[in-house]
């Protein structure tokens, strides 16, 4: 049993992260950007 | 926010992690991602526009793309009424289930104990059995849970999902949290991340990604166009889609984590292979989920709550927007009050609910939903890109959404619409036409005619019947 992550599957958790909650952050931001214009 | 609640549901927890381990892993998301930008955000974008420009329910927004059209926005209404009745169901039984897990009630049984003593499951569809008193209680407290939510409006709903839609998400991040500080954890999660990048040449893995993207952001049910109906008319469409897309990726993709530490905690605790558990589907959720609860160190009965009280609260929102395009259609129609259609349609809902609590149940829950979403989702998804695409002017959809919107949208907007859309969705057919031919049938054949063909048959029928029903003077938002 292994008790750490991979490090191609650590790879697909940072590429994971960075799309959905970076693209995430990115878009709430020009939201709340467009909205205080 | 609603449409983030409408779109985030049971199938992030259930079916995401699952279809990503099965199609390579951490390689997936490759796929997923390709099918989010180039399916579901255009058709998210399609679905916010038709219903921000028609400002009406589903059915009126047709029939302003011509009268002959109306019943396709019928249609789109009806096919989510079907799922609700069932997805209701399953809302009963984790709201059954968040109080079994104040004293672990399930024991060490799960199995048993989900099947014969909750469900009283019987031998196959056709041996009906009795109804269950615990899940009909559930199941009438979620459909009056539903109508008061509901019966008030969008301002209602507007209150309950600002609400609802962060609890769930907090939950769900201290549930990841908690399971992955179990051990044997990082064994699921290197199960459900680690990429077999050689799958990506598979095609079937390409149309289960498109696939996935489809259901999980309730398209082709009539939803988010009835909720961009209400929309402010200097809503920026384009953004709000790309928003709710990745509200909806990222929960699936947390819900991964929430699953797969567990279920390498379970593994861990029982000496046995993750591929020997059951990790998808309502197998998942009331059998593998509540035997690695009974096993937790500290607070299992407090995760259990945390669980399926998170569970319920995804659920509910997406449940009632199922609910809200049909109520909204025949508001309009008919000059209902808001109050009087929910009324109608939850108790309709209510009595289409009953024969999936009984002991045949869940055989009857697996075959609706098969065909449902096999079939009916994918034809009306299908038919809306063909309409509005072929049928309707497609730049002056483009151009209202470019109106209100930060990004602009090209004509590559219209090219996948017109044809790679289309395209994907009739392979998906195809495969479901297919593989209903050659698998052998796990029900008898009378089952699958009343349970899978009848339902889709009659929402087809009944969206052309509402047409020809004389409506009082219509009008829109």
């Amino acid at each position: 049993m292994t008790e750490s992550l991979s490090l191609s599957a650590l790879i697909m958790f940072i590429f994971g992260t960075i799309v959905c909650y970076g693209g995430l952050l990115y878009f709430l931001y020009r939201a709340f950007k467009g909205r205080r214009k | 926010m609603a449409a983030i609640g409408s779109a985030v549901g049971l199938g992030n927890v259930w079916r995401f992690p699952y279809i990503a381990y099965n199609n390579g892993g951490g390689a997936f998301l490759i796929p997923y991602f390709i099918a989010l930008f180039t399916a579901g955000i255009p058709m998210l974008i399609l679905e916010f526009t038709l219903g921000h420009w028609g400002r009406s329910a589903p059915p009126e927004a047709y029939r302003k793309i011509g009268r002959k059209w109306e019943w396709v926005g019928w249609w789109s209404s009806l096919v989510p009424f079907v799922i609700t009745a069932y997805y209701v169901v399953i809302m009963a039984w984790c709201f059954a289930y968040m109080i079994f897990a104040i004293d672990l009630r399930w024991g060490t049984t799960t199995e048993s104990f989900f099947l014969e003593k909750f469900l009283g499951v019987t031998s196959g569809p056709l041996s009906i059995g009795g109804i269950q008193i615990p899940a009909l209680l559930a199941l009438i407290i979620m459909w009056i849970s539903i109508f008061l939510i509901l019966y008030k409006g969008i301002a209602r709903i507007g209150k309950v999902v600002l609400i609802s839609v962060p609890v769930a998400w907090i939950l769900f991040v201290i549930l990841a949290i908690r399971g992955v500080t179990l051990p044997g954890a990082m064994t699921g999660i290197n199960y459900y991340l680690t990429p077999d990048f050689s799958r990506l040449l598979d095609v079937n893995v390409w149309l289960a990604a498109y696939g996935q993207v489809f259901f999980s952001l309730s398209l082709a049910q009539g939803i988010m166009i009835s909720y961009a109906s209400y929309l402010h008319k200097k809503s920026d469409l384009s953004n709000n889609a790309f928003i709710t897309a990745l509200a909806d990726t990222g929960t699936s993709f947390l819900a991964g984590f929430a699953v797969f530490s567990v279920v390498g905690y379970l593994a861990l605790m029982q000496g046995i292979g993750i591929e020997q558990l059951k990790i998808t589907g309502p197998s998942l959720t009331f059998i593998t989920y509540p035997t690695a609860i009974s096993l937790f160190p500290v607070a299992a009965g407090l995760f259990g709550i945390l669980f399926y009280l998170a569970l319920f609260t995804f659920g509910l929102d997406s449940a009632f927007s199922m609910i809200e395009p049909i109520t909204s259609g025949i508001q309009t129609k008919w000059r209902f009050t808001k109050g009087k259609a929910t009324a109608l349609i939850c108790f309709l809902g209510f009595l289409s609910s009953i024969i999936f609590i009984t002991g045949g149940g869940l055989y009857w829950l697996e075959i609706v939903d098969q065909f449902i979403s096999n079939f009916g989702l994918v034809l009306v998804g299908l038919v809306e890109c063909l309409i509005i695409g072929w049928v309707f002017h497609l730049p002056r959809l483009r151009s209202h959404a470019n109106k209100t919107s930060d990004i602009r949208i090209g004509r590559w907007w219209d090219l996948l619409i017109k044809y790679i859309i289309p395209l994907v969705l009739t392979s998906l057919l195809l495969i479901a036409v297919y593989d209903l031919l050659i698998t052998p049938p796990t029900y008898p054949l009378e089952a699958l005619l009343i349970g899978g063909a009848t339902p889709c048959i009659i929402v087809f029928i009944l969206s052309f019947f509402f047409v020809r029903i004389k409506g009082k003077k219509e009008g829109s938002r």
